[in-house]
């Protein structure tokens, strides 16, 4: 093996060395332009992707809380109507067990953030887990650098087993209803039955009365009341005759009316002596009405009077010499 | 004679004859890779002095590079955008079949840029580039001219190799980014069209595509592919014994013994970048 740092067989002939290939024309101007292009692809690719990233943006810091990062990575986007606004900046395990996921929203766009704003973290069945910001109303104050923010989770996988469970129980009732032994089938026998009753000889009334002896007797009381609606329609057209035929019912009870009617204008004639009795009397009350006017007058005389009596019995009794003294003596 | 005695005999010159071809078989394996790390320690050594970048190296370094890149560069942009444009329509349209549009952009990116182009750039500047250039190296050093180098007091590596190593380092840097970027501008045109209104959206899918951790393994797997790709060949036209049954091959033979050497490289390189970014 020769020796690596003198590569070149000293074995080998040792003819003149060859002229070497002419050279390319401006070869060293041609080489610094496409180390420089080099250069500056590799420099503008480099700057690009820190632009691409954000690392030239100034941007606010926003906390969210959430049971479980599943899904989340550093660098996802955080949305606003469907509009990137922010970056997964860290995820990091806080001393209570929580997720603390730092966003770093853009400047420009942090103002679509107010204090009202919620965020969601939703995992799809397919595809990427999203983080979403959403602000209902638009006039609250701004959503402060560095604010703390507890995330609500709604995943879509989370339901699967819930669904499985329903569905499973929902196949075991089902199973129990088309059992053979089931109430359904039960039922479905009975209703063979009903109908092959109802197609039978007798239809539906074989089949409501259960028996073909019930069903003859039923006919025959259909018949029996056939017979009598007939008689029924026979002694109707006699009574019509009765009652509204030549010399019926109705004529006497036309002659009767008419009497009647002559009654009423006589009755209506003693009634109007009547009212003029009454206005008489309606005189004598006012006159009687009067004379007791007259007789509070007489009355206030008789009370004068009685006083004068009253009075001159007094004085009679002060003066009459028998008059007994009224004083009592106490032993 | 037992005949027993002699089959035991005969398995076991058969076995010893196994283990020695093995044990002769990696020692050159083994002396092959020392000899490759070493040049490639060398070049690097001589690629940072400042006495390399002599009047007449500077001349040397910059014939090789204008002359590997030069002819290659516009070649290899126009075959890689139209390769690109229609693996960026195929994945777009399969994505939209799919109903899965959105995630087009992601896997253009990742694909194209992350995975293919490297790949084909170091390919392309292997087959175009270094490997003539070893197979040059290699015919140069069977004619003396390394040697008669030495006694004239130039050092050959610095003088051949090392402007050949550096052309073939450059050029795949250089193809990759161009191509890349080629790539992405191809892909935003194929997907939004000539407008500007999509380039936000782009900015920010390329950004989320090319984390920290990312973009350092592609950087990292473009320098070693560009360097399996220089120092390879130039190791092994230069290191190659004289005594080794490798002489009395063709020389077809041994560029393809060079070339294999070289792509299972590079293999490795990938998977250890796929490893890096997908595990």
């Amino acid at each position: 093996m020769n020796e690596p740092s003198n590569p070149i067989p000293e074995t080998a002939p040792t003819p003149p060395l060859q002229s070497p290939a002419p050279p390319l024309p401006n070869v060293q101007i041609k080489a610094a332009m496409l180390l420089v292009l080099m250069l500056v692809l590799v420099g503008g690719s480099v700057i690009y992707l820190m632009y691409a990233r954000g690392a030239f943006e100034s941007t606010q810091k926003l906390v969210l809380v959430a049971d479980d990062s599943e899904g989340v990575v550093v660098g996802m986007d955080l949305t606003f109507s469907g509009f990137p606004i922010g970056r997964v900046s860290r995820i990091a395990l806080s001393p209570t067990g929580n997720v603390h996921m730092t966003v770093d929203v853009a400047q420009a766009d942090a103002h679509w953030l107010r204090s009202s704003s919620i965020f969601t973290l939703e995992r799809g069945l397919v595809g990427n887990t999203r983080l979403r910001a959403y602000s209902g109303i638009l006039t609250d104050p701004l959503l402060q650098g560095g604010a703390t923010r507890n995330l609500l989770v709604g995943d879509a996988s989370a339901e699967i087993p819930h669904l499985v469970a329903a569905a499973k129980e929902l196949i075991q009732n089902l199973k129990t209803l088309t059992a053979a032994d089931s109430s359904l089938d039960a039922s479905l026998s009975n209703v063979k039955i009903l109908t092959e009753k109802l197609s039978g000889r007798n239809g539906a009334l074989g089949a409501l009365l259960g028996d073909e002896k019930n069903a003859q007797k039923l006919i025959l009381a259909l018949d029996q009341a056939n017979s009598l609606l007939a008689k029924v329609d026979n002694l109707a057209a006699k009574a019509d005759t009765q009652v509204f035929g030549p010399g019926g019912l109705m004529k006497d009870t036309q002659a009767t009316i008419v009497q009647l009617n002559g009654l009423l204008l006589e009755a209506r004639a003693s009634l109007k002596k009547v009212d003029a009795v009454l206005v008489e009397a309606q005189a004598v009350g006012a006159n009687a009405r009067a004379g007791t006017a007259d007789l509070g007058a007489l009355r206030a005389d008789i009370e004068t009077s009685l006083r004068k009596v009253d009075h001159l019995v007094n004085e009679i009794n002060r003066k009459w010499p028998f008059r007994h003294d009224a004083e009592l003596k106490l032993p | 004679m037992n005949p027993k005695s002699s089959f035991s005999d005969k398995s076991l010159d058969a076995s010893t004859g196994f283990l020695k071809r093995t044990h002769e078989r990696a020692r050159r394996w083994l002396a092959r890779a020392w000899r490759t790390l070493h040049f490639a320690a060398l070049i690097l050594s001589l690629a940072f002095s400042p006495a390399t970048y002599s009047r007449d190296n500077r001349a040397a370094i910059a014939t090789q590079i204008v002359g590997g890149m030069w002819p290659n560069l516009l070649w290899f942009t126009v075959l890689c955008a139209l390769i690109s444009l229609v693996l960026i329509r195929i994945v777009v349209v399969t994505a939209l079949s799919y109903g899965l549009s959105k995630y087009a952009l992601e896997m253009v990116v990742r694909v194209l840029v992350l995975e293919l182009i490297p790949l084909t750039a170091a390919a392309f500047v292997a087959l175009r580039c270094t490997l003539p250039d070893g197979v040059e190296l290699a015919e140069m050093r069977a004619r003396g001219d390394l040697t008669a180098f030495r006694r004239e007091g130039i050092d050959p590596v610095r003088r051949e190799a090392l402007p050949r190593v550096m052309a073939g380092v450059f050029s795949v840097l250089t193809l990759v980014a161009v191509s890349c970027i080629t790539s992405l501008v191809l892909a935003y045109l194929s997907i939004y069209g000539f407008t500007p209104w999509g380039i936000a959206g782009y900015n920010r899918v390329v950004g989320q595509v090319f984390s920290p951790a990312v973009s350092m393994i592609l950087l990292l797997k473009t320098v070693f592919f560009s360097l399996a790709v220089s120092l390879i060949p130039m190791a092994s036209s230069l290191y190659d014994e004289a005594n080794m049954s490798m002489q009395s091959r063709s020389k077809a033979a041994r560029e393809l013994a060079s070339m294999v050497r070289l792509f299972s490289v590079i293999l490795l390189i990938e998977v250890a970048s796929l490893m890096g970014n997908y595990y």
